[in-house]
C-alpha cells in the first residue's frame, strides 16, 4: 500500500463528518414519524402542541428522511469511494467537513422552520426559501469538491459509482432550484395547474435523480467488492445510467393522472413509468449477475447484506410504480396509504437501506477499526427489515381498504373506524425502524470515537 | 462509449435541459388559464385564511381535487384547470386521511366549523384530525372563511342558503319547544311527515341504531340524548335535545327526512352519503325508543312486512 492509498484510508474527515450526520438524522426523522404515527392513532395524544401536530410532524420526518439521512449518507460513501475509484485525495478535507456542518445547520434550519409553520406548503418543497437557498449552496459546494477531485484524478477510467455520484449532485443542484421556484422567493410557486406538474417534476425527481442514482452508485461500489466479483457488464451499466435520466425525469405527471392536465402530458408520464422498467432491471440484472452464486459472502458481509436487501426492494418499488400508474390501477390506489406504502418502500427499503450498508463498509475503512458492534448491526438489520416489510404490508392493505371502499359509494369517514387497528401496527412496526435508528447511531458514534478496538 | 466528465456532464445537464422543456415549460406555456364558471377571486381574509391551512399541513391529509368517479365529500363538481388560476401554491393535496375539501364551503355553518376546530370529535366522532384550539379563536375565524370559500360561487350559494335558514332556525329555537317541534315537523315535505317507521323496533335493530348514534351523533346530541354533548357550548341554535319531544307529534318520517337531508343553517349536517336507509331507519329508532320514549316503529299506516321480519 503506497502512501496515498493509506491516507485515502485513514484520514477521511468528510465522510465521517456526512456518516454521523445521516446516523443522527436516521435517529431524529423515525422519531418525528413515530409522533406522526401516533397522532393517526390517538388525535387528542398530544393534543394543542404547536410545533409536533400532525401538519408540522409529517413533513419534518419527510424532509429529515430525505435531506438529513438518506442523501447524506450516500454522500458519506461517495466521499470514500470516489476518491478511492480515482485514486486521488479529495479536493479539499477543509470544504468537506464546512460543507457536513453547513448541511446539518441547513437540516436544522429547515425542520425549526416547519415547526414554527415557515412552509411553503408544498409536498417535499416545503423549505422556507432562505434554507432553500442553503440547499443549494451545500448541493453546490458537494459539486465543487468532487469536480475538482475529478479533475486532479490519476485514474483516467470512471467507474459507474462516479457517474451516477456525479449525475445525482449536479442535477438534484439543478431540479432542486427549478423545482422550489426559486427566483420567487415570497411563495416559492407557480399558479395553478403549472405549479402541481412542476411540484411532481421536482418531487419525483428526488427520488430518480437524487436517492435513486446515489444508492446506485453505493451498490455498484460495495457489491462487487463484498463478494470479490468483477462487474457483471459495462454495456449493462452504461445502458442503466443514460436509461434512468431518461426515462426517470418524465414520469412525475403519473401523480396527477386524474387532476385536469394536459392528456399528452399524461400519456408520456403513463409510458415512461412503464418504461421505467428498462433502467430498472438492467441495473439490476447488471448488480445480481455480478453477485450471482455469492450469495455465501453477501450473507457473511453486514454491508453487502444491507445492499442486497436494498436491490430487492428497488426490485419490488419499480415493478409497484410502473403498475400504480396505469390509470385503472391508480383509481384504488391514489390518495390513500398504498402510495404511503409506495414511498416508503423506495425511500428506505432501497435508498435508505442501502444508505445503511454504505455506512457499515465505510466506517471500518474511515476508522482503520473494526465496528463496534457486528451484533448491532445484525440486530438493526433484522429490526429495520421487520420494519419495513411490515410497513409495506401493512400500508398496501390500507390502501386497499380505503380505496377500493371510496370507490364503491363508501364515505371516507366510514372507513375511519376499519383502518384503525391498520394505523396501530403500522405505528408498531415504525418503532422497530426507530429502535433500528437509535441502534445505529449508538453503534456509529462507539466506532467513531469510543472505539477501543474490541469487536462483538 | 467511454465516459469521460465531459461525456457525463454535457449529457445529463443537456438531457435534463430538454425533458424539462418538453414536460414543464411546455405545459406551463400552453396550459389554458381561462377562469372556470364558479371562480372567484379570494378576499383578503379568505387569503389569509388560506395561509393559515398552509402553514399547518392541512394539504397533507385533505385533497383539493375531485375525480369523475368520486361518491363522497364534493362529489358533484368534477375539478377543473380553471377552478386553480388564483392557487400559488396549488394545494391539490396527494393523500386523504381526511375528506376533499375542493366544495367545503356552505356544507356546514360557521359554528360547526368552529366546535370540528376546537375538537373534530366533538362534530365527527370518529374523525383522527387533531384538534386546532391552540390556534385561538381569531385564526379559527379567519381559517373558517377560507374553508367557507372552497368551491367559489357554488360556495357562495350555499352560504347564502346556510344564512337564510340560521335566521329561521334560530327563530324557531328561540320561540320555545313547542314551536321549534312544529317547525322542525313543519320544514319535512308532507309525505315524509305521516309516514312511521316501516319497520320493527328489535334488540338487533337497537344495537345497530347505538352503534351508529354513537359514531355519528354523540359529539352534539350527547350520549343521552338531551343536546348537551361537548359541541354543544359552540353551536347555536344548540343541538336539539331529543327528550322534549315525547308528544310532539314527530313521526318516523321526519326523524328519516331530518337525518337524512340535515338542518341546513344549523350545525346539523345531512347523512345521505354517510349511511344507507337502514342505518338512517335504525338510528332514528333508537333515538324514538330510548330518547323521545315513543316509537312509532311498524304501526300503520303500512305495507307488506319485508321478508326478513319474524
Amino acid at each position: 500500500m503506497d502512501r496515498m492509498e493509506e491516507s485515502l484510508q485513514n484520514n477521511n474527515p468528510t465522510a465521517k463528518a456526512f456518516t454521523l450526520t445521516s446516523a443522527a438524522w436516521f435517529a431524529l426523522a423515525t422519531s418525528f414519524g413515530m409522533i406522526a404515527a401516533g397522532y393517526l392513532i390517538a388525535p387528542d395524544f398530544m393534543a394543542n402542541i404547536e410545533f409536533i401536530h400532525f401538519g408540522r410532524a409529517r413533513p419534518m420526518h419527510v424532509n429529515a428522511v430525505l435531506f438529513g439521512f438518506v442523501t447524506p449518507g450516500l454522500l458519506a460513501a461517495a466521499f470514500y469511494f470516489i476518491p478511492r475509484l480515482l485514486r486521488t485525495e479529495l479536493y479539499s478535507h477543509k470544504l468537506g467537513v464546512f460543507n457536513a456542518i453547513f448541511w446539518n445547520i441547513t437540516v436544522l434550519s429547515g425542520m425549526i422552520g416547519i415547526s414554527f409553520g415557515y412552509t411553503q406548503g408544498r409536498e417535499y418543497a416545503e423549505l422556507p426559501w432562505p434554507v432553500d437557498i442553503m440547499v443549494v449552496i451545500s448541493f453546490t459546494l458537494v459539486v465543487i469538491n468532487l469536480l475538482l477531485t475529478v479533475r486532479n484524478r490519476v485514474e483516467p477510467i470512471l467507474y459507474v459509482s462516479i457517474w451516477y455520484g456525479m449525475a445525482a449532485v449536479i442535477l438534484t443542484a439543478c431540479t432542486y432550484c427549478i423545482g422550489n421556484v426559486i427566483w420567487k422567493p415570497d411563495t416559492g410557486a407557480l399558479v395553478g395547474i403549472p405549479d402541481a406538474i412542476l411540484l411532481w417534476f421536482y418531487g419525483h425527481n428526488i427520488f430518480g435523480l437524487l436517492l435513486t442514482p446515489l444508492a446506485l452508485a453505493a451498490a455498484y461500489y460495495v457489491l462487487p467488492i463484498e463478494t470479490r466479483s468483477p462487474l457483471y457488464s459495462h454495456t449493462l451499466s452504461l445502458i442503466g445510467f443514460w436509461s434512468l435520466i431518461v426515462v426517470y425525469t418524465h414520469i412525475g405527471t403519473h401523480h396527477l393522472l386524474q387532476v385536469p392536465v394536459p392528456t399528452w402530458l399524461k400519456t408520456i408520464s403513463i409510458v415512461d413509468s412503464i418504461a421505467m422498467v428498462i433502467p430498472v432491471m438492467v441495473v439490476l440484472i447488471n448488480l445480481w449477475l455480478t453477485v450471482k452464486g455469492k450469495l455465501g459472502a453477501i450473507h457473511a458481509s453486514i454491508p453487502a447484506k444491507f445492499i442486497f436487501t436494498g436491490t430487492i426492494f428497488y426490485f419490488f418499488v419499480n415493478i409497484q410504480g410502473s403498475m400504480m400508474a396505469l390509470p385503472v390501477v391508480q383509481r384504488i390506489t391514489h390518495f390513500n396509504n398504498w402510495v404511503v406504502g409506495h414511498a416508503h418502500i423506495g425511500v428506505f427499503g432501497f435508498a435508505g437501506v442501502t444508505a445503511l450498508g454504505a455506512l457499515y463498509f465505510i466506517l471500518p475503512r474511515i476508522t482503520n477499526k473494526p465496528l463496534y458492534s457486528k451484533f448491532l448491526a445484525d440486530l438493526q438489520y433484522w429490526l429495520v427489515l421487520i420494519g419495513i416489510t411490515g410497513f409495506a404490508i401493512v400500508l398496501t392493505i390500507v390502501g386497499l381498504i380505503q380505496g377500493n371502499a371510496w370507490y364503491n359509494g363508501e364515505t371516507l369517514y366510514r372507513t375511519l373506524p376499519e383502518i384503525q387497528p391498520y394505523y396501530v401496527l403500522r405505528a408498531s412496526l415504525g418503532a422497530f425502524i426507530m429502535i433500528g435508528a437509535y441502534l445505529g447511531l449508538y453503534n456509529i458514534i462507539r466506532t467513531l470515537y469510543f472505539n477501543r478496538g474490541a469487536s462483538t | 462509449m467511454r465516459m469521460t466528465p465531459a461525456v457525463i456532464l454535457v449529457g445529463i445537464l443537456s438531457l435534463l435541459a430538454a425533458i424539462t422543456l418538453t414536460v414543464v415549460y411546455w405545459p406551463y406555456s400552453t396550459i389554458d388559464r381561462t377562469p372556470s364558471d364558479i371562480f372567484r377571486q379570494r378576499t383578503v381574509v379568505e387569503a389569509a385564511g388560506r395561509k393559515i391551512y398552509l402553514e399547518n399541513g392541512c394539504v397533507y391529509c385533505h385533497s383539493q381535487s375531485i375525480r369523475a368517479f368520486d361518491w363522497g365529500h364534493g362529489a358533484d363538481r368534477i375539478a377543473q384547470a380553471g377552478d386553480y388560476i388564483a392557487d400559488e401554491p396549488i394545494a391539490l393535496g396527494s393523500q386523504r386521511t381526511g375528506v376533499d375539501l375542493s366544495q367545503e364551503g356552505g356544507e356546514h355553518p360557521d359554528d360547526w366549523h368552529i366546535a370540528h376546530f376546537i375538537n373534530p370529535r366533538y362534530t365527527r366522532p370518529s374523525s383522527i384530525m387533531p384538534p386546532f384550539e391552540w390556534l385561538g379563536m381569531a385564526r379559527i375565524d379567519t381559517l373558517t372563511q377560507y374553508i367557507q370559500s372552497l368551491g367559489f360561487k357554488n360556495a357562495d350559494i350555499r352560504m347564502e342558503r346556510q344564512r337564510y335558514w340560521k335566521n329561521e332556525s334560530i327563530k324557531a329555537y328561540e320561540a320555545g319547544p313547542d314551536a321549534n317541534a312544529k317547525w322542525l315537523a313543519e320544514i319535512v315535505p308532507e309525505g315524509w311527515r305521516n309516514l312511521p317507521n316501516p319497520y320493527p323496533t328489535t334488540k338487533a335493530s337497537l344495537q345497530r341504531g347505538h352503534v351508529i348514534y354513537q359514531k355519528f351523533c354523540i359529539g352534539c346530541h350527547g350520549p343521552i340524548g338531551d343536546g348537551m354533548g361537548p359541541a354543544q357550548p359552540w353551536i347555536y341554535p344548540p343541538p336539539l335535545n331529543f327528550t322534549l319531544l315525547k308528544g310532539r307529534e314527530i313521526s318516523g318520517g321526519i326523524i328519516y327526512y331530518q337525518l337524512m337531508n340535515g338542518i341546513t343553517g344549523t350545525a346539523m349536517p345531512y347523512f345521505k352519503r354517510d349511511l344507507e336507509s337502514q342505518k338512517i331507519w335504525e338510528v332514528g329508532d333508537y333515538i324514538a325508543v330510548y330518547f323521545i320514549n315513543q316509537s312509532d316503529a311498524n304501526q300503520d299506516p303500512r305495507g307488506i312486512d319485508a321478508a326478513w321480519e319474524p
